[in-house]
């Protein structure tokens, strides 16, 4: 019973983790339509920026992690206008490979600039574990898993109340008709990619704390996120929030008990076959909305 | 006319002179791949030991010249720099890197005749029978297995019952080499193997493998991934609270792991095949000199020291062969074969080669993480038994 | 000089050349293609080959992404069934001839599995729907080591046919440019018939096309066969090339380089897949000798090449997607028609 509340238990707190770069993932897809394959390599960015300010220019860590989000902005927006906005219009395959070469061209950035060592990021948390009843959880994910509930009722709340929260939510219904209603398109892409960026900047900072130290592989929590976004449904924030955590849940129960069984390996696969069997369920995600298709 | 063909004669003669002088020597290297925390620091070992050859007398007056590529850690990019450095440079041998593409390159090594010292420490490569071509600069890594579990027998108090020990490995040949004879040996030593995990090549998580062994309720565990790795699980054990003691093979265990895992690392023991950077032994001085002469800013690690340690060991080999007029695949192999004890100033154990065992040596130690620092634990001779040839 | 498109007859519009000077041209770049062999070094040869296998798998893709609009990111998976199939027969004693075929038919019999989703998914979902598949499959070819050798892989031997052995690139050459020259032809003329426009039909419009009589259902699911059986093929002769497998052959990378080569080289045209399959397996090597001549101004540059390589992948991608989206074919029609209109051409 304790291997299992353990298994669950860190599977919800990998799940918010999930679920934050998730949130990015569905924000552009909500207002620009595009799915963004990029997204854990702004994960990574983010990372490598912030241990950048912190160790080297030895900025404390709250500054440190503004300046971070200032740069996911500015990269969000560099990006939005650079390579996505010719492609407004083409085939759904030619944006998925913009988003792929993109994803490589930052990916290769990263190492070109910061090598592929592992480099360590001095403790913002201690290592002890805090007790909760029976089991030992880390400190670091409680943080983390505060932290994305809080990042997780502000957007909700910007989008409900927000007027370009509800501008971005008129532009994804259909940009046509928001441009006649005098929202500028534009602006609201640009906006939504550098939500998106912040956000799993926030996902890469909070990773590399956990972990005590960035390297390239944070980045392939980027591919792992897919299964998350297509089991809540691409465009539902509700289902990218509820999908992390089914996700994280399932790798860690999958992992604990059919590893042994299969020799290892299990806990990767097993997000996919859920997406797969899902997928044959109901072909929009648990949350998506059903796309009706006119000739 | 007849000034410029002579002019391009003589250019010519004197490329081709200078081209005689050189001695190509491939070298694989895994800079950016899943093993590049402990491929880097070795590349640059290499890369600075040739130079330093160099400039010290090269082979009997003639200049190494290192053909390098990053491979990234991916056996069909090993396999294209193979076919490359031995089709198209044509190569005299090749310094390589991991496990999985040395053994899979073995059979057209032996083919191609080309001596293939790997820094993988993998047992399979041992057995001149199979692969008379390949060396490597150390213990096995089943040796330094069998020694870390004696140390386990050694270290565990408790007299009523045998000590529990889990196995984690990674999910490629490197990560599977030493096992098998590690089952064997808790089998003959009275260990109980109760747990095996496997980590896939590059993860961010070990927490449920981790569980997993909890359940199973091991004393020790070893872990054979690089060093990133070993961090990660270290981290993830303090963070869910193990008492398990855990040991390191030789490519993870180094002067990061204190850096990366902090305060988890401690008490932590593993197999060191090189001393650590600067260590006070009378080979770590030509090292301490270039490096303060070349790069003063950079940190070095105990996998720099290999990488000086192969270059040393081969260059000596190569000298052999050239004084004996012999400079091919078949008389550097044969070059090797005749180091016995050769000494390498205390920066490792000496090596011995034979035509009938390429076991470097048999000599482990076994350090430990004591406040941040390695500190040597123990130093076992393990025995060089004909049934451990190849295991 | 050739100034518009002027047929008589059924038979000439339908024809794969426009002019008979076309085919003479192609006949004499054939037979230059076969001296190739005799002058190539090994390390080159070994290059021709992969670009060879890598147009057979282009081709097949293109065929399913291209042709009949399905994305798939599942070509590395293929890739591998039909590699693993054919260790596995080799090492059984199976021929060549009969080997390579029936890998191309089981990965067929696999890509007809994983299309069964295609049947209610569209669009990103089926790719995902891919993308799960190819993870399945790698999970697969690790684990079922009595099959594929699990992580450490299997060796091939070489292929034999009528006791001649195909041991070295040179005569692996004559082996798989015919198959690459004979699958593309099968495929151009795949395109002439019903099978072929229904396939276009559904990428069009597919819901126009049922309601026109076309079976959707059946021809996507042919469609993914006959792109798998393509793609098995061209593992089948990976496998024979690269002599040693492992699952780190195939990793999803493969998988986008592909989608890269057909995107480059023009989605929907079997030139479009030639040409991407080429440019892209020359890329790296350009590369590779740019940085080595360069190398000795500056020593830092071979720790770059990997990311240097996959920047320049995805910048290449970026770049055409951007300013020349409809790819290398549509770039060489555009040249071509130049020069055939000079001096008309505007």
């Amino acid at each position: 019973m304790e291997f299992f509340l353990q298994l669950l238990i860190n599977g919800l707190v990998v799940g918010c983790i999930y679920s934050l770069v998730a949130l990015g993932f569905v924000i552009i897809y909500k207002s620009s339509g595009i799915l963004n394959f990029a997204q854990g390599e702004f994960l990574l960015l983010g990372a490598y920026v912030f241990l950048a300010i912190v160790a080297q220019a030895n900025v404390p860590v709250l500054p440190a992690l503004l300046l971070t989000f200032a740069f996911s902005t500015l990269l969000g927006l560099v990006l939005e206008r650079v390579v996505l906005r010719p492609l407004i219009g083409e085939p759904i395959i030619s944006v998925i490979m913009v988003t792929l070469g993109l994803s490589s061209i930052l990916r290769a950035i990263v190492q070109g600039i910061w090598g592929t060592d592992t480099r360590p990021m001095h403790a913002v948390f201690s290592l002890e574990p805090i007790q909760i009843g029976p089991l030992p959880v880390a400190r670091g994910y409680l943080y983390s898993a505060a932290s994305v509930a809080v990042l997780l009722v502000a957007l909700t709340l910007f989008f409900k109340y927000a007027r370009p929260g509800i501008a971005m939510r008129a532009t994804a219904d259909s940009q046509q008709v928001s441009l006649s209603m005098g929202i500028s398109v534009r602006r609201i892409f640009a906006l939504s990619w550098s939500i998106a960026a912040v956000v799993s900047a926030a996902g890469g900072v909070l990773l590399a704390t956990m972990r005590g130290g960035v390297d390239g592989s944070l980045a392939i929590l980027g591919l792992k996120t897919l299964p998350v976004v297509i089991v809540g449904g691409l465009d539902s924030i509700g289902g990218a929030i509820l999908g992390g955590l089914l996700v994280g849940v399932l790798e860690n129960l999958a992992g604990g008990y059919l590893d042994p069984i299969f020799g290892g390996g299990v806990k990767e696969v097993a997000p996919f076959v859920a997406l797969v069997l899902i997928l044959m369920i109901r072909p929009y995600g648990l949350f998506g909305k059903v796309r009706i298709e006119r000739v | 006319m007849k000034l410029i063909s002579s002019a391009l004669l003589v250019l010519c003669l004197a490329a081709s002179a200078q081209a005689q002088q050189e001695i190509k020597v491939g070298g694989i290297f895994d800079l950016t791949g899943i093993t590049s925390d402990v491929g880097k620091p070795y590349a640059q070992g290499v890369r600075d030991a040739v130079a330093w050859t160099n400039e010290n007398g090269g082979i009997n007056g003639k200049k190494i010249r290192l053909v390098d590529v990053d491979y990234g850690y991916k056996i069909p990019e090993a396999v294209a720099a193979y076919k490359r450095m031995v089709g198209d440079e044509k190569v005299i041998m090749i310094n390589g890197w991991g496990t999985g593409d040395t053994e899979g390159l073995k059979v057209q090594v032996n083919q191609d005749k080309v001596p293939y010292v790997s820094a993988s420490f993998s047992a399979h490569l041992t057995d001149p029978s199979k692969t008379p071509y390949n060396f490597f600069v150390g213990p096995t890594y089943s040796d330094g297995l069998r020694a870390w579990l004696r140390w386990v027998k050694e270290d565990f108090k408790d007299k009523s019952r045998n000590p529990k020990v889990a196995f984690f490995y990674g999910d490629n040949a490197y990560g599977k080499s030493p096992i098998e004879a590690g089952r064997r040996f808790c089998k003959e030593t009275g260990i109980d193997l109760v747990d095996e995990e496997i980590v896939p090549g590059a993860f961010q998580d070990a927490t449920s493998q981790l569980l997993n062994m909890k359940q199973k309720g091991a004393d020790y565990a070893y872990i054979n991934v690089t060093t990133t790795g070993v961090s990660t699980i270290l981290r993830d054990a303090k963070k869910l609270g193990l008492p398990t003691k855990f040991g390191s093979n030789p490519y993870g265990f180094g002067e990061s792991l204190p850096q990366v895992a902090k305060e988890a690392a401690e008490g932590v023991t593993g197999i060191m095949v090189d001393v650590p950077f600067g260590e006070d032994v009378p080979g770590m001085k030509r090292l301490v000199d270039f490096h303060k002469k070349n790069h003063p800013d950079d940190t070095h690690d105990t996998f720099y020291v290999r990488g000086w340690t192969y270059v040393l060991v081969w260059s000596e080999a190569l000298k052999r062969a050239d004084k004996a007029g012999k400079l091919n695949g078949e008389g550097v192999k044969g070059a090797f074969e005749t180091l016995k004890d050769f000494d390498l100033g205390g920066l490792t154990a000496p090596v011995t080669y034979t035509s009938s065992d390429h076991r470097p040596t048999t000599t482990v130690n076994i350090y430990q993480i004591k406040n941040g620092k390695l500190t040597k634990a123990k130093q076992y001779e393990m025995e060089r038994k004909p049934e451990w040839l190849g295991l | 000089m050739l100034s518009g498109e002027f047929h008589t007859s059924y038979a000439s519009d339908m024809g794969i050349f426009e002019t008979r000077r076309a085919g003479w041209v192609l006949a004499a770049f054939i037979v230059a293609l076969f001296a190739i062999p005799f002058v190539a070094g090994s390390y080159w040869l070994d290059v021709t080959n992969r670009a060879a296998i890598a147009v057979i798998a282009a081709t097949g893709l293109n065929i399913l992404t291209g042709f009949t609009g399905q994305i798939s990111l599942g070509n590395a998976a293929f890739l591998s069934v039909g590699a693993y199939t054919t260790a596995f027969l080799a090492n059984h004693g199976v021929p060549f001839l009969f080997a390579c075929p029936l890998a191309g038919i089981v990965t067929a019999l696999a890509g007809m599995v994983f299309g069964i989703p295609s049947l209610r998914l569209k669009g990103l979902y089926l790719a995902m729907a891919t993308l799960a598949a190819h993870f399945i499959i790698e999970f697969t070819s690790s684990h079922w080591e009595g099959v594929t050798g699990g992580v450490a892989g299997t060796s091939v031997p070489f292929p034999r046919i009528l006791g001649f052995d195909f041991s070295n690139d040179s005569r692996l050459f004559f082996l798989v440019v015919p198959a690459c020259i004979a699958h593309l032809y099968f495929a151009k003329n795949l395109f002439r018939t019903r099978v072929g426009k229904a396939f276009v039909a559904i990428r069009d419009q597919d819901i126009s096309a049922e309601v026109m009589g076309v079976d959707v259902f059946r021809y996507k699911l042919l469609s993914f066969a006959v792109s798998s059986f393509y793609v098995g093929v061209a593992g089948s002769l990976l496998a024979y090339q690269a002599r040693i497998i492992s699952p780190e052959n195939f990793p999803l990378g493969i998988a986008i380089d592909h989608l890269g080569m057909i995107i480059i080289g023009g989605l929907g045209s079997i030139l479009g897949s030639i040409l991407g399959a080429v440019f892209l397996t020359l890329l790296p090597e350009v590369l590779r000798l740019a940085t080595s001549a360069l190398s000795g101004s500056f020593p830092h540059l071979v720790q770059l090449f990997t990311p240097l390589k996959v920047a320049v992948f995805g910048l290449t991608i970026v770049l055409f997607l951007v300013f020349e989206p409809d790819g290398l074919a549509d770039l060489w029609r555009r040249v071509r028609n130049w020069f055939r209109l000079y001096p008309f051409s505007y």
